[in-house]
C-alpha cells in the first residue's frame, strides 16, 4: 500500500474528528457574532455604514480573522494528544509512517479551519452586497491572505504540540506566543521604527490592510481618521512581504514539527 | 521452526536510568512466551522498543528478519499489539475505529467489513460496536484494544498487561481467545500474573533491572523451583516470608 494512500486515510479520519468535535461549531458560532456584533453596532453606533465599502470590509474581516483561531484550538493536541491520551499506542503501532501521520493530520486542520475561514468570507460577501451592491475586488486577495495566515499559525501550533507533553500548554503556549510575544514585539519595534511585516500576527493583519492599509483601518475606527493619537508613526506593512513571511512560517514551522515527531519516542 | 522475535543486547536508558541491560531473547515461531518481572523490570520498555514505539540506546531488535529500527513500518506490518493501557478516539466507534485501522494496513471493502464483524463478535462488542468510545468502560476498551490486535490476523502478537481493566469473566474470554491465537501465532505476552501466564504461555522470561534472569519453559522452571511462584520470587529478590 502506497503511503499517498495513507495519507488520504489518515486526513479523512482526521478530518472527520473535528468535524465532531464541539469546537468547531463553537468557533463557527463565535465566527457568526462577531460578524453580527460589526453588522449591528456599526450602524446603531457610527450613525450608519461607512460610506466607503473598504472600511465596512476592513470591519468585517474581523470574522474570518477571528476563525482563524480555530487552527491553534484544532492543531493544538494535533500531536501532543497522542501522546498525552495514550491514542499514539494505538496509531503508532500500524505500519505508518509518522510524517505520514503528522500530514494527515496538518491537511484535516487546515480544511476543518478553511471551512471556517469560507463561512467568515461568505457573511463578509453577503453583507457587503447587499449594503453596498458589491464585492470589492480585494475581498479575494484577503480571502488568500487569510489562507497563508492560517497555515503559518497551523505550522507555529504543531510545532509547540510536537514539542509539548500535553495539549492544553501547546494551545496556551501558541495563543502567548502569537498574541502577547509578537505583540510585544511588535509595539517595541513600531516605536523603534524598525520593520514589523516579519511578525506573524503583523503579517496576519495583512487580510484588513489589503483593503487600503493601516491609515483606512484606523479610519474605520477613529471617524476622524486622525493618526494623531498613536504614540509613534506606523506605515502599513508591504503586503508580499506579509505573504512571504507567513510562506516562511508554514514551512519552517511544518518542517520542525515533522522532524520533532519522528524522533518522539512514546514512553 | 525460525525464529520470530529477536533481541539482541538490547539496552535503554531514560536519562541515566538504565532500563533495559543488553537484553537478548529469541522467540521461536508459534511459541507463546511470557515475559515476566516486577515493576520497573523493563517489560514495557521491550514491547515498546519492538513495537517501534521507543528507540533502543544499544543493541537490536527484529521481528522475524526485519530490523525494527531500520524498518519499522515492515516491521510493524507483522505485529498486532496492545501497549500499556491504549486509548482510542472518544470520537470513533469501534466499527469505525477498527475500520481506519483496517484501511491503515491495507484491508478494504467487503473483506475489512467482515473481519471487523469477526473481531468484535470475538470480544464480545456487538452490542456496543456502532457507540462512540466516549462511552465506553476501561475493560470495553481493553476488548477493543485486543480486536484490534487481531483485526489483520497478524503472525506476531505483542501484548502489554492486556487483561488489565477487564472483569473477571473478561479476564477469562480474553484468555481463551489468546490461547486459541497462540496456536496460529507467535505471542509475546508481559504480565504480572503468573497464573495467566501459565495458562497461556509455553516459555517464560523473567527479567529484572533490565537483565534476563531465566528464560525456560513453564515445566522447566516448575521442574527446577517447585513452583513457577517460587521461581519468579526467588530469581527477582523476592521472598513468602
Amino acid at each position: 500500500m502506497i503511503e499517498f494512500e495513507k495519507l488520504k486515510i489518515v486526513t479523512g479520519y482526521e478530518f472527520l474528528k473535528h468535524i465532531r468535535r464541539k469546537r468547531l461549531w463553537i468557533i463557527l458560532g463565535l465566527t457568526l457574532i462577531a460578524e453580527l456584533v460589526v453588522l449591528i453596532l456599526f450602524p446603531v453606533l457610527m450613525d450608519g455604514y461607512p460610506k466607503n465599502v473598504m472600511i465596512m470590509a476592513i470591519m468585517l474581516t474581523i470574522g474570518p480573522a477571528f476563525a482563524t483561531f480555530g487552527a491553534i484550538f484544532f492543531a493544538g493536541d494535533a500531536i501532543a494528544g497522542e501522546f498525552e491520551n495514550k491514542t499514539g499506542y494505538i496509531l503508532f503501532t500500524n505500519p505508518v509512517r509518522r510524517t505520514t501521520l503528522v500530514i494527515g493530520k496538518y491537511l484535516a486542520c487546515y480544511a476543518a479551519v478553511i471551512l471556517l475561514v469560507i463561512f467568515g468570507y461568505v457573511i463578509v460577501s453577503i453583507s457587503l452586497l447587499v449594503i453596498y451592491g458589491n464585492i470589492p475586488f480585494e475581498t479575494l486577495k484577503s480571502f488568500g491572505l487569510c489562507l497563508l495566515y492560517v497555515g503559518g499559525v497551523l505550522s507555529v501550533t504543531f510545532f509547540f504540540s510536537s514539542v509539548s507533553k500535553g495539549a492544553m500548554g501547546a494551545t496556551v503556549i501558541t495563543l502567548v506566543f502569537i498574541m502577547v510575544i509578537f505583540g510585544i514585539l511588535e509595539s517595541v519595534l513600531m516605536m523603534a521604527d524598525k520593520p514589523v511585516w516579519f511578525l506573524l500576527s503583523t503579517a496576519g493583519d495583512s487580510m484588513m490592510y489589503v483593503y487600503g492599509g493601516f491609515e483606512l483601518l484606523l479610519e474605520g475606527i477613529v471617524p476622524s481618521g486622525s493618526t494623531g493619537m498613536m504614540p509613534f508613526a506606523f506605515e502599513t506593512p508591504d503586503i508580499g512581504l506579509c505573504a512571504y513571511a507567513m510562506v516562511g512560517y508554514i514551512i519552517v514551522g511544518f518542517v520542525l514539527s515533522v522532524w520533532i515527531s519522528k524522533r518522539r519516542q512514546l514512553a | 521452526m525460525s525464529e520470530t522475535i529477536v533481541i539482541e543486547d538490547l539496552t535503554k536508558y531514560y536519562g541515566k536510568f538504565l532500563a533495559l541491560d543488553k537484553l537478548s531473547l529469541r522467540v521461536e515461531e508459534y511459541e507463546n512466551v511470557g515475559l515476566l518481572g516486577p515493576n520497573g523490570a523493563g517489560k514495557s520498555t521491550t514491547l515498546k522498543i519492538l513495537c517501534g514505539l521507543l528507540k533502543a540506546s544499544s543493541g537490536t531488535a527484529y521481528i522475524g528478519d526485519i530490523n525494527v529500527a531500520q524498518k519499522p513500518e515492515q516491521a510493524l506490518s507483522r505485529i498486532g499489539a496492545i501497549v500499556e493501557t491504549p486509548e482510542f478516539y472518544s470520537f470513533l466507534t469501534p466499527v469505525e475505529t477498527l475500520s481506519y485501522l483496517g484501511r491503515l494496513r491495507g484491508m478494504q471493502g467487503e473483506s475489512l467489513r467482515n473481519r471487523i464483524n469477526e473481531v468484535i463478535e470475538l470480544v464480545r462488542l456487538e452490542e456496543w460496536a456502532k457507540v462512540k468510545i466516549e462511552k465506553f468502560s476501561r475493560g470495553m476498551k481493553q476488548r477493543l484494544a485486543l480486536a484490534q490486535s487481531l483485526l489483520h490476523d497478524p503472525p506476531v502478537l505483542i501484548l502489554d498487561e492486556p487483561a488489565l481493566g477487564l472483569d473477571p469473566r473478561g479476564v477469562v474470554e480474553f484468555r481463551q481467545i489468546i490461547e486459541e491465537a497462540g496456536t496460529k501465532k507467535t505471542v509475546f505476552f508481559a504480565s504480572h500474573q503468573l497464573t495467566e501466564v501459565t495458562q497461556i504461555c509455553n516459555q517464560v522470561a523473567i527479567i529484572d533491572r533490565g537483565k534476563l534472569l531465566a528464560y525456560d519453559s513453564v515445566d522447566e522452571l516448575e521442574k527446577k523451583y517447585q513452583s513457577l511462584e517460587h521461581a519468579y520470587l526467588e530469581l527477582t529478590g523476592g521472598s513468602f516470608d
